[in-house]
């Protein structure tokens, strides 16, 4: 979700609410004998206003699981998420008077903190991380499937590499019938022979398991050299395939950088939800006995 | 008897003896090239020349043998001469040559050999005289013909079939078939006798290669017995003799199943088969009906007393590869021995239309793309093919269309006989837009695209198939043709004459108000997809094929957090089967989803073996009741966007009579653009306003500024 | 050889269909995460729950006077109808008494109203102003008008000047006296000039320091240890405070003076000195008086015939001299029945307490000279004049902010009629509350 323009009508609904309440809040604070806290009718109100805001906060996550249901657009309650959310923040430290005595409720405002405070992040990830992924993985897939991607990518280069040097854990070297290139071009033996050994040596396990620190490949420019290398030892016919397997590297490393900053997009989250689903539930326990005592 | 000297040998020969033969009678052996001893001769190549003591050199295969001839076959005279012109036509010859390469006996390269001609002085001709690939069995490089005629000789005095005959003058000339057409495309009945005669690999076998139909290989000779095959060259059979197989049935063996992939046609001999189509006549269906406000989708099948959709096509008959078609409520029909199927499988490789099983004992030819060519032009089968159609098929196809159903029987008697079949091949022109339309067409086989020019390429408005029909402005006698017809593949089409069809409005004045109806529609149909189309391409669009389409689902990269709320909502509606994949190209900062894009050009329609996939006159595609599952769209699409929904669905299991089992059934589907709720799904349930279904020219003029704030909806 | 393309269709078929009906990764561990701190939380609360411990709903630490009822939450928080247990009222009344402020108030506030406890470790009687100020800064009455001020919200906002010295107010008290004559420099007393410091004659009680004007006899001080309310300071009286210089002479032949007492006494005292003198003189039966220079126009005096008409003659001097010199000097007196009987001394009327809405408590401002509150009497020579200070002098410190005096309500006022109390008698065992 960017914050852009669109958002103008939210914003200036939830400062105007902002505003009202900070004023109700004050003369409230001003005039209650006692001083503000959760017990009094205002106090209560704040309380079941900002609790109603943090449940319908909570409940987007209900929403995105059935989401062809016709109860307005996953859009308008993302947005109502984040700025009512703010505003529940707002509320609920007016029904408490700023004040933080007590187990339970020094236990949820802590929650309620960590929970607003990485719902803020996660805004602003989302804000600018979409932009970084676009721009640095061009050759972006779907995260769920890059181990599925990536045997395929696997498999390609296999063939890519038998298609120069043959079969790769036979003696054989010589390449397979249905590349026709390879059968027309004189390739030295020994090269071919060079060739497979760096491709099982360097190459395979890369692809094997690129996320494996101090992978040569993994870094861009050794890729390149690696490959450069590789092509002046082979002829030129078969610098195609060549380019195909660095072109089939860089894939590799783009998908390792779609993990990495997938994790980033997504990281927060793991913060975010847990914590608020406690903090809702025991939101509920603390409503329930506060009226009850 | 005639009395002349050959080489010093006196010999005796009857009147009217050539030169040729009289030395071959005794055994002097003088080489030829044009000649061939079952042709009339011809005495164009001249190698075979001999010296008779007159002022030049003299062909002896056209040269009859004088009393007192004093020949000579192989003095310095006369090998100079043969040489030189061996070496001049070896100078434009590409050896090896095919048939050099095939077999060895190119019997040019041979001369060559034997006179010692190895390389020309002479170079080679520049411009090339190109080759001939259109016929299914025969090819033919005209790079090799040395214009010896013998072809020309084969299909008229051996076979009286009138094909062959030469082109051009001088330098230009050749041969061509008919009226220089591609061969394919000519009245040649591929009965093999020029390829048989032909020296060089100018002609030469197309062999099918490695395909090895099991069963019963056929004789040449029994094959030959039969009536459409007696015109066809026994070389040539035997040549092709893997092509056609005699298969034997017994009672409830499946010959083929629906939705299966093959090459083949069948032809019956003896006994019955039935034909049916085993898939539920239903549609997948977005049930909404539960659904409201807080339901969940789900998707069913929905036959047509179930839900009846707009623009549905009422037909009563189902139009498969095979003689007749099945009847919409009770999809099963018989086939008797002298009928055909699966034609359309055999010509164009698409996937077998229906499934056919042994109603009693069978035994039937089974045979290849080559064969059935040959035996389709051969015009005995072709007329008990035609006779067949008109019998049984034609019926159906003409009170399937529209204006013709409420024609009395009488009527169709009449029209039946009066109708011409035709037939057309692969990029055939069938009419142009602007022509002056005189003929109204029923599709018997085949696909028709019907399109019209548009700025920067043609908008397809159609792909007819089987039971298709077009033209029906052709019929009032009036107006000009409102779009260009054209054949994908191996087309074949009723035709009926405008005049012919005023005599019987004549008759039957009612006609006359429903044709004025039909074309009406029609008009109003193009006139509306004419709306709905775009008009202006844009560049930057072709690379991608983005401006084939006419909506576009794009998410916006900057927004999208890549949280798959898409696909899981166009899962939910659609029972668990997403419609919609979150890959594919970008373009600028959007990218471009895998999901239906309501082409211009819809190649999915292409090919459908029982047309069950077309199009609205708004933009969706609609896939009606009795699509076999095949795939065939699926894999047409070049984009990816139909995936198979597999439904399960009781049928009698086979095994055990009386008993019911649970089989998969696919049916093909793609994104509806949520129709029958206000808003595509994908784009309701997206939490960061990044995905959009959008018009690709407005789109397009959007990409550089957000498309956010102007939701796109629909 | 091909390149490597990327079509639409290539990139589709490389996805399996149904990648999103499993949840790998970040998801899976959120929902495990979620599922976690949840149960973590109520285990937690359930922890305390099977213990019979309501620990984690405390709503904060409890006033410093309720420490010992700690975590004994049944001793507030008693059940009651539905599955409410609030704090009520009654829990409160099973210890203290709270009688209600004025029985024509509008409404009666809940203790809780004013008196919010778990709020920490302060003083629960130190209410906030709006407790006050919910009535009182609109002060309606259930019937008639209320003669009070009818908006009061602060000390140093609205509150009205003290009832005592609006205008028309002055001091009731019958006693003349002023107070510049007496705090002069050169004050003649009975050794020579003197000067009065304000202690001379107004002290809190419980000193015991003797008064340097009175003439009692020793000062008896106070018992060890005994709590003493020096709120206010001892009212002004002769024998301690004026004795010394105002003696009541009443003839050159004595020098004690009458008792400070009713006019009858006085008389019958004087009668008796008299009587008693010239039975022990009668010789000085016809000895005729100068008159007392206090007295110039008494009319010449006959000698006296016998010892009744000599008292009689000495007893009317005397009369004189008391009725319109001595006791006038300070007192009003009245004569009720004619001017030959004995006048009617008007009641004293001392204002005991100057401000009785509040309470004022010197020893609080013991540190204060009396000058600084009281600078009025430096300069007061009227009787009438009310030389308590005004609201103005006591807000130089008592104000709101930082860095200045309690000013809020409680500090001088209180809500609890306590004239109204009611006896509380203690039901609790010391185990109970101890354990």
């Amino acid at each position: 979700m960017r914050i852009d323009r669109t958002q103008r009508p939210w914003i200036i609904a939830t400062v105007l609410l902002a505003v009202v309440n900070t004023i109700a809040y004050i003369v409230y604070a001003l005039e209650t004998p006692g001083g503000p806290r959760g017990g009094t009718a205002m106090g209560l109100a704040f309380g079941i206003v900002g609790y109603g805001m943090m449940l319908y906060a909570g409940l987007l996550g209900a929403r995105k699981k059935v989401p062809t249901w016709r109860i307005g657009r996953a859009q308008t309650w993302m947005r109502g998420h984040l700025w009512l959310g703010l505003l529940s923040l707002l509320l609920i430290l007016f029904h408490g008077g700023f004040a933080f005595r007590g187990p339970l409720t020094l236990v949820l405002m802590v929650l309620f903190f960590i929970v607003i405070g990485s719902g803020i992040l996660g805004a602003a990830v989302q804000h600018y991380v979409p932009n970084l992924m676009t721009s640095q993985v061009p050759l972006e897939t779907i995260y769920e499937e890059i181990p599925h991607v990536r045997a395929q990518l696997r498999e390609e280069a296999d063939q890519l590499a038998r298609s120069i040097c043959g079969s790769l854990d036979g003696a054989a070297l010589e390449p397979e019938a249905a590349t026709a290139v390879a059968t027309l071009v004189e390739i030295e033996q020994e090269d071919r022979a060079r060739f497979r050994e760096v491709y099982l040596r360097k190459v395979r396990p890369y692809l094997a398991n690129p996320e494996a620190a101090g992978g040569e490949l993994a870094d861009a420019r050794r890729a390149g050299e690696l490959f450069q290398s590789l092509r002046c030892l082979l002829a030129a016919p078969v610098h195609s395939v060549l380019n195909d397997l660095e072109n089939l590297c860089d894939e590799e490393r783009q998908l390792s950088r779609q993990i990495h900053i997938y994790h980033w997009l997504h990281g927060w989250l793991l913060v975010h939800v847990p914590l608020s689903i406690a903090l809702l539930v025991l939101g509920g326990v603390h409503a329930v006995m506060a009226l009850r005592y | 008897m005639i009395d002349l000297t050959i080489d010093g040998m006196h010999v005796s020969v009857p009147d009217g003896t050539s030169v040729f033969d009289a030395a071959r009678m005794h055994g002097i052996p003088i080489p030829t090239l044009c000649h061939q001893q079952n042709e009339t001769p011809v005495g164009v190549c001249r190698v075979c020349v001999v010296d008779v003591g007159g002022r030049v050199l003299t062909a002896s295969c056209v040269r009859p043998a004088e009393n007192n001839m004093v020949v000579s076959t192989n003095s310095d005279k006369v090998v100079r001469a043969r040489r030189t012109l061996v070496e001049l036509l070896m100078a434009d010859h590409p050896s090896p040559c095919a048939r050099q390469r095939q077999s060895n006996d190119c019997e040019l390269e041979t001369l060559a050999r034997a006179e010692g001609v190895t390389q020309p002085r002479f170079p080679r001709r520049l411009s090339p005289r190109g080759q001939d690939n259109s016929s299914l069995v025969i090819a033919v490089d005209h790079e090799a013909c040395i214009l010896c005629d013998r072809c020309i000789r084969g299909c008229d005095e051996i076979r009286h079939n009138d094909v062959l005959g030469r082109r051009g003058k001088g330098f230009m000339a050749g041969i061509a078939f008919d009226y220089n057409l591609p061969m394919g495309n000519s009245s040649c009945v591929s009965c093999g006798e020029c390829m048989v005669s032909c020296p060089t690999g100018a002609l030469t076998n197309k062999s099918v290669v490695k395909t090895v139909l099991p069963g019963e290989p056929v004789d040449v000779e029994e094959l030959q017995a039969l009536t459409y095959f007696q015109k066809v060259s026994g070389t040539f059979l035997e040549l092709n003799k893997n092509a056609v197989v005699r298969r034997h049935y017994r009672k409830g063996d499946i010959v083929c199943r629906e939705g299966e992939y093959g090459s083949t046609a069948f032809y019956i001999i003896e006994g019955q088969a039935e034909v049916f189509l085993s898939t539920p006549m239903a549609h997948a269906k977005t049930d909404s009906r539960s659904g409201g406000f807080l339901g969940k989708l789900t998707s069913r099948l929905m036959g047509r007393q179930q839900e009846r959709r707009s623009e549905e096509e009422q037909r009563a008959s189902i139009p498969i590869d095979a003689p007749v078609d099945l009847p919409y409520d009770h999809p099963v029909a018989t086939l008797g021995p002298g009928d055909l199927f699966g034609e359309m499988t055999c010509m164009s490789l698409y996937p077998r239309s229906a499934t056919v099983r042994a109603a009693t004992d069978c035994v039937m030819f089974e045979m290849l793309r080559n064969v059935l060519d040959i035996i389709q032009r051969n015009k005995t089968l072709k007329a008990q093919l035609d006779a067949n159609y008109r019998k049984r098929a034609l019926d159906d196809h003409l009170r399937s269309v529209p204006m013709f159903a409420s024609l009395s029987q009488e009527f169709i008697e009449e029209l039946r006989d009066k109708v011409e079949l035709v037939r057309y091949t692969k990029g055939d022109v069938i009419c142009r837009q602007g022509d002056i339309a005189d003929s109204f067409y029923l599709i018997r086989l085949g696909f028709v695209k019907v399109s019209e020019p548009h700025p920067g390429g043609e908008l397809v408005l159609a792909y007819l198939g089987r039971g298709g029909y077009f033209g029906e402005i052709g019929l009032l006698g009036e107006g000009r043709r409102t779009a260009t017809c054209a054949a994908l593949d191996h087309v074949e089409l009723v035709r009926i004459h405008a005049e012919e069809f005023h005599q019987m409005v004549a008759q039957f004045p009612v006609i006359r108000r429903s044709l004025e109806t039909a074309v009406h529609e029609r008009q109003e149909q193009n006139r509306q997809r004419l709306e709905t189309a775009t008009s202006t391409p844009l560049d930057a669009f072709l690379t991608q094929g983005l401006m084939e389409a006419q909506s576009l689902l794009v998410m916006d990269l900057e927004r999208c957090t890549r949280c798959d709320a898409c696909v899981r909502a166009c899962a939910d509606a659609h029972d668990g089967v997403t419609r919609l994949i979150r890959e594919g190209q970008r373009f600028d900062k959007y990218l471009v989803a895998t999901s239906c894009r309501h082409c211009r050009d819809p190649l999915c329609m292409v090919g459908c073996p029982v047309g069950s996939i077309r199009r609205r006159n708004s933009l969706e595609v609609i896939i009606e009741n009795w699509c076999i599952g095949c795939g065939l769209c699926a894999k047409n699409c070049p984009y990816g966007n139909i995936n198979m929904h597999p439904f399960t669905v009781m049928e009698d299991d086979p095994m055990s009579a009386g008993r019911q089992m649970a089989v998969i059934k696919q049916k093909a589907t793609s994104c509806d653009l949520c129709t029958d709720l206000a808003e595509p799904s994908c784009v309701y349930a997206c939490p960061h306003d990044a995905a959009h279904r959008v018009e690709p020219n407005e789109f397009f003029r959007w990409v550089g500024t957000p498309l956010a704030g102007e939701s796109r909806r629909a | 050889m091909a390149g490597r393309t990327r079509t639409t269709k290539k990139l589709a078929q490389r996805i399996n269909l149904n990648y999103f009906k499993t949840l790998h990764g970040i998801p899976r561990w959120r929902r495990i995460l979620s599922a976690v701190f949840t149960l973590a939380g109520l285990a937690w609360l359930g922890w305390y729950a099977v213990a019979g411990s309501a620990k984690p709903y405390n709503a904060g630490p409890l006033a410093h006077s309720h420490a010992l009822l700690g975590h004994k939450c049944g001793a507030c928080h008693v059940s009651q109808a539905s599955y409410r247990q609030s704090a009520t009222d009654q829990a409160c009344l099973a210890c203290h008494d709270g009688p209600i402020h004025h029985a024509n108030q509008v409404f009666t506030p809940s203790c809780t109203n004013c008196h919010v406890e778990h709020q920490g470790s302060l003083r629960l009687a130190s209410t906030a102003d709006s407790g006050c100020t919910q009535c009182h800064a609109n002060l309606k009455t259930r019937e008639g008008q209320t003669k009070f001020v009818t908006d009061i919200s602060s000390f140093d906002g609205n509150h009205p000047e003290f009832a005592a010295l609006r205008p028309g107010q002055s001091d009731p008290g019958t006693i003349k006296f002023n107070h510049k004559v007496h705090l002069k420099k050169d004050l003649r007393g009975p050794n020579g000039t003197v000067q009065l410091k304000c202690a001379d004659c107004h002290r809190p009680p419980g000193s015991n320091e003797s008064w340097p004007f009175g003439t009692t006899g020793a000062v008896v001080a106070p018992a060890s240890f005994t709590p003493i309310d020096r709120s206010y300071m001892e009212p002004v009286d002769y024998q301690k405070h004026c004795s010394a210089c105002h003696t009541l002479q009443f003839d050159r032949r004595f020098s004690e003076s009458v008792p400070h007492k009713e006019p009858k006494v006085v008389y019958d005292f004087v009668v008796a000195k008299l009587t008693a003198y010239i039975a022990e003189h009668p010789n000085e039966i016809p000895l005729v008086d100068e008159p007392d220079r206090r007295l110039p126009t008494r009319p010449p005096q006959r000698p006296a015939r016998n010892a009744a008409e000599w008292v009689q003659q000495r007893l009317g001097d005397a009369q004189l001299l008391l009725w319109q010199k001595a006791c006038k000097e300070c007192h009003s007196l009245t004569y009720p029945n004619g001017p030959d009987a004995l006048p009617v001394v008007a009641k004293a009327e001392i204002t005991a307490r100057w401000l009785p809405h509040a309470s004022f408590d010197h020893e609080a401002h013991q540190m204060v000279s009396c000058a600084s509150c009281h600078a009025k009497a430096n300069n007061s020579q009227e009787t009438a004049d009310v030389l308590v200070p005004g609201i103005q002098n006591c807000r130089q410190c008592h104000r709101s902010g930082a860095d200045a005096a309690e000013a809020r309500c409680f500090e001088c006022h209180t809500y609890h009629d306590w004239s109204k109390g009611k006896l509380v008698v203690g039901k609790f065992t010391v185990s109970q509350l101890a354990n």
